[in-house]
């Protein structure tokens, strides 16, 4: 039984890409068969995110007008076998695609994929309209500051309205520091906001960062970010994970320098 | 048979009661009770303005023909028009004013959260059992009571009734309307932790928008 789950925040830099790649790497990791659809056709980066950029020959655009069958255009990953990704097109616009059209391509993919993961551009225009067309389940991606939950309550309304009933959160780059002295909404305030199902929280980790440039997703490795990104792949997977402590720990030196405070 | 001394003219919304003027007033009204007891059929349980010609009557009297009127039939005068108001038009306005009035007076209920960009508007109150976030708008033209928080853009009264209130059991709106008032949050951080209102209760005075806690006093206040 095949799923497709579409990424989507509303507002540009929220992490709906990264957040994409790891999850994404991640269920491959869990050995299920993954396929990544990068619907920002025009600013097509998940390939970049995924370190896949130097071997796309065909794209989603390709696609959907029949210049290629979908095997052609499906970019196999360097690590993992069963992770394939369709980049979206960089020379067209969101207009080259309808929703039609892509129910159409995701029906087809669903026989072959465990899961389907719809990277969906920022706005909610004619690229929001194609990324959820065909989506059973949404993950909306939100950073705790209120200009990302103003967009992230707006999508959510027009979820409901497009009857994806199945809503869940990622509250992304929470600084746990800024939490604690009163500067940063915390998980909690977002969730009792937005009313969604909080699905993970991922720290602000440098490693993402680094991990991103590298294009080498960080779902998995040791970092905190890493393991926030593992627990979510295995909670879409319908697995019960406890949430984890986002608080870093300070080592000796900083549990000295905290004596001395 | 007689002169009529009563005569009804009707249109859809209204009827003009065409009075003789040299009889005596308790002679009339035995007409008046006559002249509706037999056409009550005709009108049934209708709902209309009336309107007086012919003789002039002055506030106790035009009382005591609608109270004629109404045990002699199953007539329901919502209002009284003065002589140069008896246009058809205005009658119809008139009712439908009524009407609606009425109408806000009754209330739906909207179960969920009212998200960003989202609006719901209603003829009546309304009842939400949900948040309303920041960036919804509700427009009622009666009442609006919210079980939950909030925190979007609320319009009570949206055909102009004063009377109309907002209740809320956190409030937290970003802008209250109530008639032809408005009244917008304060300045200051977006987010704070934790700052729940408590149940309160928002109406317009004297151009005023007051917000108060839900206090009997307040309560008793308050007219539907």
């Amino acid at each position: 039984m095949s799923e497709v789950i579409v990424i989507t925040s509303g507002k540009g830099g929220v992490g709906k890409t990264t957040t994409t790649a790891n999850v994404g790497t991640g269920l491959a990791k869990l050995d299920q068969k993954v396929v990544l659809i990068d619907t920002d056709i025009g600013l097509r980066n998940l390939d970049v995110v995924m370190g896949l950029e130097n071997r796309i020959v065909y794209n989603l655009v390709d696609v959907v007008e029949g210049n290629c069958r979908i095997k052609q255009a499906l970019i196999k990953d360097k690590r993992y076998p069963n992770l394939y990704l369709l980049p979206s097109a960089q020379t067209r616009d969101k207009t080259a695609v309808n929703p039609e059209q892509m129910i159409k391509l995701i029906d087809e993919l669903r026989e072959e994929f465990d899961y389907i993961l719809l990277d969906c551009p920022a706005g909610i225009e004619q690229g929001f309209k194609n990324a959820i067309a065909a989506a059973d389940r949404a993950l909306i991606v939100t950073t705790p500051e209120v200009s990302a939950i103003r967009d992230a309550d707006r999508i959510i309304g027009l979820l409901e309205a497009n009857e994806i009933k199945s809503t869940d959160l990622i509250v992304n780059r929470i600084r746990m520091d800024m939490v604690e002295s009163g500067n940063m909404m915390s998980m909690d305030d977002v969730v009792e906001i937005l009313a969604i199902d909080l699905m993970g929280a991922v720290p602000d980790d440098e490693s993402v960062v680094i991990s991103t440039n590298q294009g080498e997703p960080c779902v998995g490795d040791s970092s905190l970010a890493g393991q926030a990104y593992m627990n979510i792949c295995r909670r879409v997977m319908g697995e019960e994970v406890p949430f984890l402590d986002l608080k870093i720990k300070s080592g000796f030196f900083g549990k000295l320098k905290k004596l001395f405070k | 048979m007689k002169q009529q001394t009563v005569v009804i003219k009707s249109n859809k919304y209204g009827i003009t009661l065409v009075m003789d003027r040299n009889i005596s007033f308790e002679n009339l009204l035995k007409d008046i009770a006559e002249r509706f007891r037999t056409t009550s059929d005709f009108f049934q349980d209708a709902r209309m303005a009336l309107a007086f010609e012919g003789r002039s009557l002055n506030r106790e009297e035009q009382l005591e023909v609608i109270r004629v009127i109404q045990e002699n039939s199953s007539l329901e005068i919502l209002c009284v028009l003065e002589q140069d108001e008896l246009k058809e038009s205005f009658m119809k306005q008139a009712v439908e004013g009524r009407q609606r009035e009425r109408d806000s007076n009754n209330g739906r209920f909207y179960k969920g959260t009212l998200r960003s960009g989202q609006v719901l508007e209603s003829e009546t109150s309304i009842i939400i059992l949900g948040d309303v976030n920041p960036g919804a708008t509700i427009v009622s033209k009666g009442n609006v009571v919210v079980l939950g928080s909030l925190k979007g853009i609320i319009y009570a009264g949206a055909a102009g009734n004063e009377d109309s209130f907002v209740a809320a059991l956190n409030m937290a709106p970003m802008q209250i309307r109530i008639a032809d008032v408005i009244a917008r949050s304060a300045d200051g951080p977006l987010y704070t932790k934790g700052n729940m209102t408590g149940p309160m209760i928002a109406y317009a005075e004297n151009g005023n928008i007051y917000m108060e806690a839900i206090t009997k006093d307040v309560i008793n206040d308050i007219r539907i």
